[in-house]
């Protein structure tokens, strides 16, 4: 009792562009993303090559200079001990970046690791997997960094796992859900209904989403650990001085603020823009590879 | 009764996630080379009180052996701590072995939970009009503004605004609002909006988004059909069910204000949990840094609890589970 | 012919969609008289529902209305102010939508859903509108009116849904009842009982329904008249005992001709190949031509017209005469 039509007729195909075109395509359209983007590509270059133009070394006191304003010698100024400010901040950003990189990849790979283990194996281990994803959410992450960084100390190689290792949940029940959904996704059925074979089915259907969503999150996870390093400093449990960090800088300049305003200027608004500018860009990502998903 | 088996279940699960942490934070700060528990280590820790007063320093000493079990096998002191723990008999601190852990936490919790509900509360009674606000008023300079501003305030983490704060009212426009201390109802305007601010961004952003999918849903259409006025369909028909489905949205931001206080309350020098947490660790004051921690994640499970039996309470399509 | 109810002239919507626009509706022109039951028939995106929604006001922001009228008793709705389409709005014209899982509010009681336009018009009291929802909701035949009052949507099933919309709709007595696709959502035998249940109300209150459907069945059981639309033109116009009798439209023919009918078991199926169109620009000419068996060079390049070929029967057609020829 319907009107049936059939769908047959020329339909003039749309010139396909890959999905990482189109993608990027929306991306460039977002002002605020695009200059996000701008500022991390100069803090990555920065944290790069900041050890060489740093004009002084992070550990080299200039006695002489205690507390000093902005000026040609010392450019953000000099510190309580002595410190040049802007040498500091070359290094920090060097250190920020090694340890948000490096804890970030420590919880993707746990989360990976386990999220495909729960996805694929199933059945008990599963259970076993989601339950620790539900402890881990139960309690900020930030509490678990706290406790590890007591028992790993407070080196380069400890902060990268102290927050790291807490969070590989919400990568695993990312990937988890993402296996879930290869295996038994619409898409698939019907890629594999027209007879599509299994490769090009993952390389064309499934291997753009999965990239898709694993970079939005990475990109949300960056910024995310970035303020949990210096989280730790700001309650004494970060980088171990002499050792640079933002969170150290913004501590101390919590405690010296009255008299030298500068040693707070620059790193609280480096750092600020910093994650302001990662978030727009993970913020675009997501809007423009996959409009849904995240963590 | 269905209602009371949910809430056992809950009950049942926050406590066995409190007793998990509790086991790993003990089995983690007993294998940490500062140690927890050996003899020797808390004699290096008491080494001050030892060289004031030795007839004390035993003293204490051997309640510390007692209380921890210290010469019991590892499982058996996690399961005696944990029992102590859910007792509140928290024991003594070890930085300060004459004040108890309990009239610390008495003095401290307080501040922090204040803190921290009062800017989830300023975060939902200004998140929620700038988010309808925006929405209402999509893709024009106000909704521009919003939207650019919460991103600010969620990108901006709480420490590094109240470290700004700091600088402007520290040093810029001194004796404006006071930078340091707790009492009084101006010393709480700058940590509440420190920590509210990245939670006023994240509600304001969801309510914009979720009322503007609200408004285009059928029922909306539904109620425009009936002549409903712009005005009641906003609120009425939008707003209540973009509301239902923020509440979810209250737990995780409590749990992210918490650490916010324990930032912030370092930065302005607020002796609350976050500043005994801080001097806790720093110190390797183990006791006082696990029973923080354990007090907090206390708080932030039945604040959770709390919000999805108001969520079921409001949204009749929550089904309790 | 009784006096029209609502008369729409010439009516155009077009919707901007960022990079194009879709001309939704190009010129339609038609009128609802008292107590008539009128089906206005098309496949998805033929500009049906659009047509009646927005002289009501109820699309979408990127909707816009290029020209015509649409006289409700002689006042034009698309002239009027919000504020005096709200009140027609619920109170003369009763709207029931497709989707009876989507169109109520899921955290409002379905009791006060029905209440709640009674009381935006001042149709009654609270106590009357209390009384006169329990009322509806008995006339609905939904069991214990006054226990299921304060149930919520989601309480209920797909065909009762429906009834609870039918119950909005009808509240403050519409003259005009607008039902887009009531039944397309519903099983089978619940569309059969939502209908009776149209056709019951509509005899008990003397009111005007218009079915929009894109079920040509529905409408030939349904409607007093029927209104082929096609790429938000009319193609065709008639009484439905016209329509079935002698339709004038190869559109029409192949949409009698897909209907599979109970005990029709081996009459061949024949669709209609091809899709509807979606129009990037107004038609300059016959939009059906390149699915119509019929077509011309005259059909490619010229605009057919709407013409009364006889009384009261209205085709788009330059080869109707042609086709009811051969359709005979």
């Amino acid at each position: 009792m319907a009107i049936a039509v059939s769908q047959a007729g020329p339909v003039a195909a749309p010139k396909r562009h890959s999905q990482f075109y189109l993608g990027w395509k929306r991306f460039s359209k977002n002002y605020f993303a695009v200059a996000g983007l701008v500022w991390v590509a100069i803090f990555f270059i920065v944290g790069i090559i900041g050890p060489w133009i740093a004009p002084y070394s992070y550990k080299d006191a200039d006695f002489l200079a205690m507390h000093t304003g902005p000026s040609w010698k010392h450019l953000f100024g000099t510190d309580t001990v002595g410190y040049d400010v802007f040498s500091q901040i070359l290094f920090s950003i060097r250190y920020a970046l090694e340890i948000a990189l490096g804890a970030t990849c420590v919880s993707f790979v746990i989360g990976v690791i386990l999220g495909l283990w729960a996805g694929l194996a199933g059945g008990i281990a599963d259970v076993i997997i989601m339950r620790g994803v539900d402890f881990m959410f139960a309690l900020p992450s930030f509490f678990f960094a706290l406790i590890l960084v007591v028992l790993l100390g407070k080196g380069l190689g400890p902060m990268m796992l102290a927050i790291g290792v807490p969070g590989w949940a919400g990568y695993a029940r990312l990937i988890r859900s993402l296996v879930l959904s290869m295996r038994n996704g619409e898409m698939v059925e019907a890629a594999r209904a027209l007879g599509a074979s299994q490769s090009h089915i993952a390389f064309k259907y499934m291997f753009p989403n999965v990239v898709g969503s694993m970079v939005v999150s990475l990109a949300f996870g960056i910024p995310y650990d970035l303020t949990a390093q210096a989280g730790l400093s700001i309650v004494g449990m970060g980088l171990n001085p002499p050792m640079p960090s933002f969170g150290n800088m913004l501590a101390a300049a919590g405690e010296n603020i009255l008299g030298f305003p500068w040693l707070l200027y620059f790193p609280a608004g480096i750092f600020a823009i910093t994650l302001l500018s990662f978030l727009f860009v993970a913020d675009g990502l997501q809007e423009a590879f996959s409009p849904k998903g995240g963590m | 009764m269905f209602f009371l088996r949910f809430l056992a279940k809950r009950i049942v699960a926050i406590i066995i996630t409190l007793a998990a942490v509790i086991a790993i934070s003990y089995i983690m700060m007993y294998a940490s080379p500062g140690g927890f528990m050996s003899t020797t280590q808390i004699a290096t820790a008491l080494a001050p009180l030892a060289a004031q007063d030795p007839v004390a320093y035993q003293k204490v000493m051997e309640q510390f052996q007692q209380r921890y079990g210290l010469n019991l096998p590892l499982w058996h002191q996690v399961l005696l701590y944990i029992w102590h723990s859910f007792t509140f008999n928290f024991g003594n601190s070890m930085e300060n072995p004459s004040i108890t852990i309990m009239s610390q936490l008495k003095s401290a919790l307080p501040i922090s939970v204040i803190l921290a509900f009062a800017s989830v509360v300023v975060s939902v009674v200004v998140g929620i009009p700038m988010g309808i606000i925006a929405a209402l008023k999509r893709n024009t300079w106000i909704d521009y503004t919003v939207t650019t501003l919460s991103m600010f305030g969620q990108a901006i983490p709480s420490f590094v605004l109240a470290v700004i704060f700091v600088l402007i009212f520290g040093v810029v426009w001194q004796n404006v609002l006071p930078v340091t201390g707790w009492g009084t109802f101006s010393e709480a305007i700058l940590p509440v909006i420190s920590l509210a601010a990245g939670n006023i961004g994240v509600v304001a952003r969801y309510m914009r988004g979720s009322l503007i999918e609200t408004m285009r849903q059928d029922f909306i259409r539904t109620a425009k059909s009936k002549g409903v006025k712009y005005w009641p369909l906003v609120f009425k028909h939008g707003v209540k069910n973009s509301l239902t489905a923020l509440i979810t949205v209250i737990g995780p931001q409590f749990a992210f204000t918490v650490v916010g206080t324990v930032w912030v309350e370092n930065i302005f020098a607020i002796p609350g949990l976050g500043k005994v947490i801080n001097t806790a660790f720093t110190n390797f004051d183990f006791p006082l840094a696990i029973t923080a921690v354990f007090i907090l994640g206390a708080t932030i499970m039945v604040t959770n609890l709390v919000v999805d039996l108001i969520y079921a309470w409001v949204d009749p399509r929550v089904k309790l589970q | 012919m009784a006096e029209a109810l609502l008369a729409i002239d010439d009516l155009r919507v077009q919707f901007d969609r960022g990079e194009d626009e879709v001309f939704a509706v190009n010129g339609v022109s038609f009128s609802i008289a008292e107590g008539e039951a009128l089906g206005i028939v098309g496949e998805s995106g033929s500009g049906k529902s659009v047509t009646l929604m927005s002289a009501l006001g109820l699309i979408r922001e990127n909707g816009k209305i290029k020209s015509g009228t649409a006289k409700f008793q002689g006042h034009d709705l698309l002239k009027m102010r919000p504020r005096q389409l709200e009140d027609i709005r619920g109170r003369d014209i009763g709207v029931v939508f497709q989707d009876p899982m989507t169109s109520l509010n899921p955290v409002m009681r379905i009791g006060d859903q029905i209440m709640e336009s009674m009381l935006t018009h001042q149709y009654a009291g609270r106590r009357e509108a209390f009384e006169r929802t329990l009322q509806l909701l008995h006339e609905m035949g939904i069991p214990e009116p006054k226990a299921r009052f304060r149930n919520y949507p989601h309480e209920f099933s797909g065909g009762m849904r429906q009834r609870i919309m039918i119950a909005i709709a009808l509240a403050c007595e519409p003259q005009l009842l607008i039902a887009d696709e009531p039944t397309t959502a519903l099983d089978v035998t619940v569309q059969m009982q939502i209908l009776a249940l149209l056709q019951e109300q509509r005899q008990k209150k003397r009111m005007s329904i218009a079915i929009i459907t894109h079920d040509f069945g529905v409408a030939t059981n349904f409607c007093d008249r029927i209104i082929v639309l096609y790429a938000g033109q009319i193609m065709e116009m008639a009484d439905t005992r016209q329509f079935l009798r002698q339709p004038a439209h190869p559109y029409t023919v192949g949409l009698k001709n897909s209907i599979i009918e109970i005990g029709q078991r081996d009459r061949q199926l024949s669709p209609i190949p091809g899709m509807a169109p979606t129009l990037t620009e107004p038609p300059k000419s016959c939009s059906f031509a390149s699915r119509c068996p019929f077509a011309t060079e005259r059909c490619r390049s010229e605009l057919p017209a709407l013409r009364e070929i006889s009384p009261n029967h209205h085709v788009a057609c330059h080869r109707a005469e042609e086709v009811l020829a051969h359709a005979i």
